[in-house]
This record gives C-alpha cells, structure tokens and sequence, in this order.
C-alpha cells in the first residue's frame, strides 16, 4: 500500500488514458513528418543523381544545412522566426513540428534514397534507354521501382529515429507522450511510473511501426533484387 | 522507303577515351536482310562502335544512318529512333524487378504506347520465337538459368519490331552449355531475314550466320568479305594470326 502511494500507481487509471492519448499525437507527429521527408526526398535524390550542376549544389548545400542543425533550434526558428516574422504565416506548434521533423528527416532521406539509386547497375539504365525510353521514363519506371525496394531498410531506421526526436516537439507544448508525461508527474507529485510507462510506450511504437516496415519490405521483394530470395 | 539505300550507314565513325584512340574512322553498311559478324581481339572497340550506333555512346565525328536519317544529326529525335534498333547487351540487363513477360512488353506499352493487351500478344510472339515457354513468363530474372535470360533480352528487343538488331557479344557472359541456344536463335532470326550486326568470338557461328566478316584492329576496319573468302585467303596479319590462333585452339 506504501509502496503504491509513493510511486503513484493508485492514480494510474486517471492518467494512463490521457498518456495514451498522447502516442496518437506522437504518430501523427511522425507519420506527418516521414510523409514530408518522404514527398521532399525522393524528388531532391533524383536531382541529386540524375539533375544538372545547379540542381546538384542547391541539393547538397540543403543536406549540409538541416544536418547541422539541432532539430530544437530548427523547432525555434520555424516557430518564432521564419513562418511568423519572415513568411508571415501563424502557424500551430503542431504544424510547425511537423514541418521541422519532415524538413529535417528530408535531408537523410534524400542521402539514403541516393545512395538506393546509385546501387541501381548503369545496364539497367542503358537498357531502358536502348528501348527508346526518355530518361526520366527509364528512372521513373526501372529505376525507381528497384531503388524503393532498396531504401524500405534505411526508412524504418529513419522512422525508429524520428520517433524519439518527436519527443523534443514538447518544447513547443505539442501533446505529444512526452509532454504529458511531464504534466501527469506535476499533477501527481510522482516520476518513476510515469516516465516508465513513456518509456513503454516508445518501445511499443517503435516495435510495432518498425515490424510494419519489415512486413511491406518482405511483401514487395524481388527474387534477386537486394535482400531478396 | 527507296529499297536501295542501307538499313545502317556508318561512315568514318571516330571516338577516343581519355587521348586513347578506340574508333578511328569506321566505314560500314548494311543492308536490308543481311548479318554482318564483327571479330577482332578484345579491347579494339567492337563493342564501342555497337553502343555508338545506337548512340548509347556519343560519337566524337562521323555520321550514322538509320534508313537514311541521320542519327549523329542532332534534331533527330534518338529516343524514337533508338526503339528502331534492337540491342543485345553482353550481360542481358534484363530489368530485375519485372517478370519474363514484363520485361518484353514494357518497351511496348510505355515506349510505343500501345495497349497491355495487344502488347502481350506481340510479346508472346517474340517470346514463342526465342522458344521461351509460357511456364516462365512469369518468372523473374533471377530465376531463369543465363541462356534464358539473353533470350528473352532478344524478346524484349524484337518485340519493339526494329529495322535491326545489334548484338553485343551475346554469349560471352554464358556458360559454355548455354552458349548454343542463344546462338541457335540467333541463327534462325538471322536466317529469317532480320537484319543484324553482330559482336562476337564464335567463329564457327559466325562462319554459319554472316553474309559478310568485318575484322576490327586498331580502330579501323582492315579485312571484310564473305566468309570463305576471308578465311581461305586472309591478307591483314592481324586477321591471319586471329584465324590461326582460333584453329590452334581447336588442335
């Protein structure tokens, strides 16, 4: 009974549902800022490969700046700087965190989507273009479709990631685990269970969410492509 | 089209890599219905002179034609004219995540635009004549043994119905067993009138199969003929120790 007092379990069923709660938010956190990562990477990898001079440096010179810098201060400076005082754009912290993870994630994505392309054999390229594709015919329909099923690894490590650096989102008060967590150890005067059971409910979205990615990377192999049987 | 002009004019082709010359002024033709065989040692440019047909390699100088439009010319639309000319690459470069089927359709329906159904009619034909079954269609690439592979690589290409097929050395990455039924093919698609330049060191085939030999040496074409003539009466030195070396080999 002591031991139940000190650790706060009696008021577990007034909180845990309010926590829960909150690895909705997480998911939307990331599956917003994957998706982002996602619609920016693949594009600026293509022109990272296959673009001309200008389209090379402008991608490489975004790559070296949102890896350098630390996704708290790109969290600050989209919400306090760039979208209110130079775009003029009220934005939620919501959005905002989401357009900081999805901006960032797109500068690894566009190095691991790379990387997919450049393991592409140039036969493949030379044969679609003997046929009398175009180029971005040849790497829209045999290019793309190998290097996808390559990079699906390198995506569930992104995911694995981003879940945890959205916790960092609770610097702006989104309502993500984090932040509620520490809002139920204020209102309970308690840390140890709380934060325990943050700490579960990332492993559980990181086991599950990654065994979803493992179950899309089996379900479109290729015999002979890459990890293939 | 004027029946008198070559399906493939190439004249004084040059290209060089890095100062080292590899074309130097090639002149050849061929025409409607014939298969010229290409032989030479390795690392005179065979293959380079095939891949800049198809301009898959920039030419430095020199003009090519493809009944009569010139592909060096740069107004020529080459993507349309590249799906004129089939290729058979040396190491098959079938698309590894399409099926059999697939592979040989796709220059159909995404290149000549032609509906999926009728392009698996034309497909299983180019199929039947490399005499690849059915069984297979659905297989991919990694699950058919090599001589399979180029085969269907052939499909693919016939199937894009071009005014010529080039061949690059379409059996030196093959097992020595597998080697013969792609040649076969070869053989009695040559024997049916298509047009072919080939690339290759099997000199019994290519003694079955050309109408005419070229023999490549430092860039430049120095021996050609029929067959028989070249052989029973070699003049370049070259071509006479290419031929001797290949009956020695034999024993």
């Amino acid at each position: 009974m002591r031991c139940a007092e000190i650790f706060g379990l009696g008021l577990l069923g007034s909180y845990l549902p309010y926590m829960l709660e909150g690895a909705i938010w997480t998911f939307a956190l990331v599956g917003g800022g994957l998706t982002l990562g996602f619609a920016m990477g693949v594009p600026f990898a293509i022109l990272r490969v296959y673009g001309g001079k200008g389209a090379k440096a402008a991608i490489d010179a975004y790559v070296w700046v949102y890896r350098s810098i630390p996704l708290i201060v790109l969290l600050f400076l989209y919400y306090w700087g760039i979208f209110p005082v130079i775009l003029g754009v009220k934005l939620s912290a919501m959005a905002t965190s989401i357009l900081a993870l999805g901006t960032r994630d797109a500068a690894y994505e566009t190095m691991i989507f790379r990387a997919a392309l450049e393991s592409i054999d140039p036969g493949q390229m030379l044969a679609a273009r003997s046929l009398g594709m175009t180029r971005w015919q040849a790497v829209r329909t045999i290019v793309l479709p190998q290097a996808l099923r390559i990079a699906i690894p390198g995506w569930t490590n992104q995911y694995a990631i981003m879940l945890k650096d959205s916790s960092i989102c609770f610097a702006l008060g989104v309502l993500e685990i984090l932040t509620r967590t520490r809002y139920v150890t204020i209102s309970i005067g308690s840390y140890f269970i709380p934060y325990l059971i943050a700490g579960i409910l990332f492993i559980i979205l990181t086991y599950g969410g990654t065994k979803v990615f493992n179950i899309v990377y089996e379900k479109v192999q290729i015999p002979g492509l890459v990890g293939g049987k | 089209m004027n029946s008198n002009i070559p399906v493939l004019k190439v004249e004084n082709l040059k290209k060089s890599y890095s100062g080292r010359i590899i074309l130097d002024g090639v002149n050849l033709e061929v025409d409607k219905g014939e298969t010229k065989v290409i032989l030479g040692p390795s690392g005179v440019g065979k293959s380079t002179l095939l891949r800049c047909i198809n301009m898959l390699t920039l030419p430095d100088s020199g003009k090519i034609w493809l009944e009569g439009v010139e592909l060096t010319n740069p107004n020529t639309d080459i993507n349309k004219m590249r799906q004129k000319i089939g290729f058979v690459f040396q190491d098959f470069n079938l698309f590894h995540h399409l099926t059999v089927l697939k592979n040989v359709t796709i220059g159909l329906t995404k290149v000549k635009k032609i509906p999926e159904e009728e392009a698996i009619k034309i497909a299983a034909s180019a199929l039947e004549k490399v005499h690849i079954p059915n069984t297979l269609w659905n297989k991919y690439p990694a699950q058919i043994s090599g001589g399979e592979k180029q085969r269907v690589a052939i499909a693919r290409a016939l199937a894009m119905k071009p005014s010529i097929m080039l061949y690059d050395e379409p059996t030196s990455a093959l097992d020595p067993q597998l080697v013969g039924e792609v040649l076969q093919v070869i053989k009695e698609l040559s024997t049916a009138g298509m047009t072919s330049l080939i690339v290759t060191h099997e000199l019994h085939f290519a003694l079955e199969v050309a109408n005419e030999l070229l023999f490549i040496y430092n860039g430049k074409i120095v021996e050609q003929g029929p067959p028989e003539e070249v052989f029973a009466n070699p003049k370049h030195d070259m071509v006479k120790k290419y031929i001797a070396s290949i009956y020695s080999r034999k024993g």
